[in-house]
C-alpha cells in the first residue's frame, strides 16, 4: 500500500547484482583470479622462508619460549645463527644459513592448543608471509591438521614441532610431512615389558585422560603389556579438567584384584586421581603404579614417598639425569646461545636456557630444526626443488644429542625412549633415575597400529598377544649412563 | 526526491557493495580473499541468525555457534568415505549438504521448541546450556566425532576452486541478508516483533507465541548450518573445540561489535574480528606496546568494552547515527508538515 514502487526498484538492482554473483560463481571454474592461485606459496625462489608454528595460548600456552627456542637454537648450533635477544627466542635468530642457502625466520604462529586456530596461522604464515618451510605444531591434534594443510599444499615442507598423535603420520601420510621423534604411544614404549616380564604384573587397570592424547598414551602402553602377554582389567576414561576423580576410582578394581595401575592422568589431574586412589583404595605402594611422561617426583610432596618405586614412561627427551658428551654439549651451547629464556618449566620465569632445552617440548623443534639444516646439505641448498627436499629429509638419519633418529616409511622418527623410575634419594627425597633405554622404537607397535586400525581411543587397541620387536631389548642404564 | 529516500539509497548502496565484493578477488591478494574476506563473510553469516533473532523476536541466542558445527560435523560424516573417526558414510557431497542441513534444521526445531517458552536471561541461559551440551555430545560420542573430531573433510568438486568459497559465502550472505529483512515485513515478521514486545498481548491476540520463536529459531538453525557449511568446506576439519564456549561467545562478541539490531552489523563486526585477529599483530611496533598475538582476546575485549559504553548498538549503529544526522530537518515545520513528515518517518523505520 506504501509506495510500493520503492522496495521493487531496489529488488531490480539488487537482482541484478545477484545476477553478476550468479555469472561469478557458477562451475567454481574462476581461473585467472589471483585469489585462485591456492596457496600462494613462495616455493622456489633463492632461500628458506621458515615459520615456525608456536603455542603461545591454552593449556601448553606456557610452552611458547621452548618451542621458539629449539629452533633457534638448531640454527645457532648448525646454520651459523645468532639469537636475536639475549633473553628470549620468540624474538627468533639472524643470519642462518646451511649450505649457502639463507634461512630467513618469516614469523611465529601462535597455536592454541585447537585445530581451527592452527590451521589460522599455519594459513597465515604460508598464504600471506609466504613461509615454504614450516617447523611446527606443538600438539597432537594441531598435528593432524597441519599435516592435512601439508597434504593440499606439496610444495610446502613441514616438520612436527613436538606433536605426539599418531595419525598424523601413520594416517595423514602426507608425502611433505616430516617428524623427527615419536608419538605419544611410542613414548611408553618398554614400560609394558619391563612391567610384565620383569616386575611380574599380569593383570593391570588402565585410568587415562579421555581425550586423544590420553587415549593415545594408554594406548601404547596397552598395546605392548598385552602384546607380551600380560591382561588389561579395567579401563577408566574421566574427563579431561575432572577435579574429583573419587567416582572413577571406585570403578578401578582393588589393589588386590589387580597386580597394578597404569595412569596416564595429565595437568592438576594427576595428583587429584592418585590423592582420590589413596582415599577410596588405601596406600600407594610404588611397586604398583606406574605413569606416563606425567608421574613426577613432585606427587611425592602431596602423597608421600611410598609412591618411590613407581615406573614412569618416557618423552622426546631422555630421563635427566642420563648424561654423555653429547648431551652436556648441547645443554652447554643452549646455555651459550642466551643468557636466560623464560621457559615452560621453569614457569616462564627466567631461568639458565638449558633448563627448557633439556624438556621435550624444546627438543622435538632443535630435533626438527637440525633435520631441516642436514635435509638442506644433502640437496646442496637448492630448494628450488620441494620434492628433492623432501626426498633428502624422507633418507635421513639425524645424529642429536639424545640418540639418532631415522624416519619410517611414514615419515615419522624411528627413536629411543627412555624410561625412568621415582626413587628415593640419598637425602630420603623422591627423585626421578632413569632405568632403561629403548632402542629403535617405531610407531607399528608390531603391527598393533597401522594405517589402516582406528586412531587409539576407549575401545582399541584392544588386548592382544603379539610379537613386540623391542621385548627384551631394554638397554639398563646405571648411574645415568645406558650400558649400550 | 523518491530516489534519495534512504531505501532506495540503501538498496544501491548495498548493490554497490555487492558489485565491489563481486569484483574484488581481481584487485586483492589471494589471502585475503580466501582467508580474510571468506571467513569474515561465513561469520557474518552465522552472526547475523543472532541478530535476527535478537532484533525480531527478542531472542539472544548462544546456539548458533553449535548449529554452525552441527551442520559441519553431519557434513563430515556423511561425505567422507574412510576415516579414523565418524561415521564415514561415503555419500555423494551433495546428498551430504541435504542431510546436514535437514540433520541441523531438526535439531534447531527440536531445541528451539524446547527454548521457547523462555525469555530474556533464561533464554540466554538455556541456549549457553545447549553450546556446552553440544560440546560433550561431540566430543564423548566417538561414532559421529570424539575428541579428535573429524579430519579429511573434501569440499564439493564444484567448490573446488578457492575462490568458489568466497563467492559462495558471499552469495548466501546476500541471500541471507535480503531474506532477513523481507521476512520482516511479513505477517510472520510482524507477528515475531509483536511478541518480542509484548508476548502477553499476541497471546491474546491468539497466536501461538512459542510456535512463531520456534519457527524463528528453526530458521535461524537453517541459516546458520549454510555458514557451518562453508566453513567446514574452508577448515577441511571440524572438532568439538571448533564449537566450544569459546567459539560461541566469539560469535556473540562478533554481533555486539557490528551492533545486535542491525542485520549488516553482522558482517561488519566479523570484519574487524577477522582483520584484527589477522592484521594487529603486524601493525609496526605494536608489539612493543605488549600487544602480542597472545593479547589479541585482551584488544577484543577493550574494544567491546568501548563499544558497549560508547554505543551500545555497535559500529552499525554508530554508521546509523551518522548517515542520519544530516537528513535532520533544520527547518521549523509547520503543524501539518511536521506530521506527514513524522508518519513518514514511522513507514521508513518499519521498511529498514
Amino acid at each position: 500500500m506504501r509506495r510500493p514502487d520503492r522496495p521493487r526498484r531496489a529488488a531490480a538492482l539488487l537482482a541484478a547484482a545477484a545476477l553478476a554473483l550468479a555469472g561469478c560463481s557458477d562451475g567454481g571454474d574462476s581461473s585467472g583470479l589471483p585469489a585462485d592461485e591456492g596457496a600462494g606459496t613462495a616455493i622456489g625462489g633463492d632461500g628458506v622462508r621458515l615459520g615456525i608454528l608456536g603455542e603461545c595460548e591454552g593449556p601448553f600456552g606456557g610452552f611458547h619460549e621452548d618451542a621458539v627456542g629449539g629452533t633457534v637454537l638448531a640454527m645457532v648450533n648448525h646454520a651459523g645463527a645468532e639469537a636475536a635477544s639475549p633473553t628470549s627466542a620468540v624474538d627468533g635468530f639472524t643470519g642462518a644459513e646451511a649450505a649457502g642457502t639463507p634461512i630467513e625466520l618469516v614469523g611465529v604462529g601462535c597455536g592454541d592448543d585447537t585445530a581451527d586456530r592452527i590451521l589460522q596461522e599455519v594459513r597465515r604464515l604460508v598464504e600471506q608471509l609466504g613461509a615454504n618451510v614450516i617447523i611446527g605444531p606443538l600438539s597432537g591434534d594441531e598435528g593432524i591438521a597441519v599435516a592435512e594443510y601439508a597434504k593440499e599444499h606439496p610444495d610446502l615442507t613441514v616438520l612436527s614441532g613436538i606433536s605426539g598423535s599418531q595419525e598424523q603420520t601413520l594416517q595423514v601420510q602426507a608425502p611433505n610431512y616430516f617428524r623427527f621423534f615419536g608419538d605419544g604411544a611410542m613414548w611408553n614404549a618398554g614400560l609394558g615389558d619391563i612391567l610384565h616380564n620383569q616386575e611380574g604384573w599380569d593383570s593391570v587397570a588402565v585410568i587415562a585422560d579421555d581425550y586423544s592424547f590420553g587415549h593415545t598414551s594408554a594406548a601404547g602402553f596397552i598395546a605392548e603389556f598385552c602384546g607380551v602377554g600380560g591382561q588389561v582389567d579395567a579401563r577408566i576414561f574421566p574427563p579431561l579438567g575432572t577435579t574429583d576423580y573419587s567416582s572413577y576410582i571406585a570403578q578401578l578394581p582393588g589393589p588386590d584384584e589387580v597386580d597394578g595401575y597404569f595412569w596416564a592422568v595429565g595437568g592438576t589431574g594427576t595428583q587429584a586421581a592418585l590423592e582420590a586412589f589413596v582415599n577410596a583404595k588405601g596406600d600407594l605402594t610404588g611397586d604398583q603404579h606406574a605413569g606416563n611422561l606425567f608421574f613426577n617426583p613432585d606427587l611425592a610432596q602431596a602423597l608421600g614417598t611410598d609412591i618411590a618405586g613407581a615406573y614412569v614412561g618416557g618423552f622426546a627427551t631422555l630421563p635427566g639425569d642420563v648424561t654423555t658428551p653429547a648431551i652436556d654439549e648441547y645443554l652447554a651451547s643452549a646455555d651459550a646461545a642466551w643468557e636466560s629464556l623464560p621457559g615452560g618449566v621453569s614457569g616462564n620465569e627466567p631461568a639458565p636456557p638449558s633448563t627448557a632445552a633439556a624438556f621435550g617440548f624444546f627438543y622435538g623443534y632443535y630435533s626438527a630444526g637440525v633435520a631441516l639444516i642436514r635435509g638442506l646439505e644433502v640437496v646442496d641448498g637448492d630448494v628450488s626443488d620441494p620434492s628433492a627436499l623432501h626426498e633428502a629429509l624422507s633418507g635421513l638419519t639425524v645424529d642429536l644429542p639424545y640418540g639418532s633418529v631415522s624416519l619410517d616409511e611414514n615419515r615419522s622418527g624411528v627413536v629411543d625412549v627412555g624410561l625412568s623410575q621415582l626413587v628415593l634419594g640419598d637425602d630420603g627425597a623422591v627423585v626421578q633415575e632413569a632405568v632403561a633405554v629403548i632402542p629403535q622404537v617405531d610407531q607399528s607397535f608390531g603391527g598393533a597400529f597401522g594405517p589402516d586400525t582406528p586412531s587409539p581411543s576407549r575401545e582399541f587397541p584392544s588386548c592382544e598377544e603379539r610379537d613386540v620387536p623391542w621385548e627384551g631389548d631394554a638397554i639398563p642404564v646405571v648411574d645415568g649412563v645406558p650400558q649400550r | 526526491m523518491r530516489s534519495g529516500s534512504p531505501v532506495y539509497r540503501r538498496g544501491a548502496a548495498l548493490a554497490l557493495l555487492v558489485v565491489v565484493l563481486i569484483a574484488l578477488p581481481s584487485v586483492v591478494p589471494a589471502f585475503f580473499i580466501n582467508f580474510v574476506m571468506t571467513q569474515t563473510l561465513m561469520l557474518g553469516l552465522a552472526a547475523a541468525t543472532i541478530v535476527f533473532l535478537a532484533k525480531y523476536g527478542g531472542m539472544v541466542s548462544l546456539a548458533q555457534f553449535l548449529l554452525f558445527g552441527v551442520a559441519g560435523f553431519m557434513y563430515g560424516n556423511a561425505a567422507l568415505e574412510a576415516g579414523s573417526r565418524g561415521l564415514n558414510l561415503g555419500w555423494h557431497p551433495w546428498a551430504a549438504v541435504a542431510f546436514a542441513l535437514a540433520v541441523t534444521t531438526a535439531a534447531a526445531f527440536l531445541l528451539g521448541a524446547l527454548a521457547s517458552r523462555t525469555t530474556g536471561l533464561y533464554y540466554l541461559m538455556l541456549t549457553l546450556v545447549y553450546a556446552v551440551i553440544g560440546y560433550f555430545v561431540f566430543a564423548q560420542i566417538t561414532e559421529i566425532s570424539g575428541p579428535s573430531g573429524i579430519t579429511s573433510i573434501k569440499r564439493p568438486e564444484l567448490l573446488a576452486a578457492p575462490v568458489s568459497l568466497y563467492y559462495t559465502a558471499l552469495g548466501l550472505s546476500v541471500l541471507a541478508y535480503l531474506g532477513f529483512r523481507a521476512l520482516g515485513r511479513t505477517a510472520f515478521g510482524l507477528a515475531l516483533q509483536g511478541m518480542r514486545d509484548d508476548p502477553v498481548r499476541m497471546a491474546s491476540l491468539g497466536f501461538n507465541v512459542p510456535l512463531h520463536r520456534t519457527l524463528a529459531f528453526t530458521l535461524g538453525g537453517f541459516v546458520a548450518g549454510l555458514g557451518g557449511l562453508v566453513n567446514v568446506w574452508w577448515n577441511g576439519q571440524i572438532d568439538p573445540a571448533s564449537i566450544g564456549i569459546g567459539p560461541t561467545l566469539i560469535l556473540l562478541i562478533i554481533a555486539v561489535i557490528g551492533g545486535v539490531s542491525y542485520f549488516e552489523g553482522a558482517w561488519l563486526g566479523a570484519f574487524v574480528y577477522v582483520a584484527m585477529s589477522t592484521y594487529l599483530r603486524d601493525l609496526p611496533l605494536i608489539d612493543r606496546i605488549g600487544i602480542t598475538e597472545a593479547r589479541f582476546n585482551t584488544v577484543i575485549g577493550a574494544i567491546v568494552l568501548l563499544i558497549m559504553v560508547l554505543s551500545p548498538q555497535g559500529l552499525a549503529g554508530i554508521a546509523d547515527r551518522l548517515r542520519r544526522r544530516p537528513t535532520r530537518p533544520r527547518r521549523p515545520a509547520a503543524g501539518s508538515a511536521d506530521e506527514t513528515e513524522a508518519a513518514i518517518r514511522r513507514a521508513q523505520l518499519i521498511d529498514e
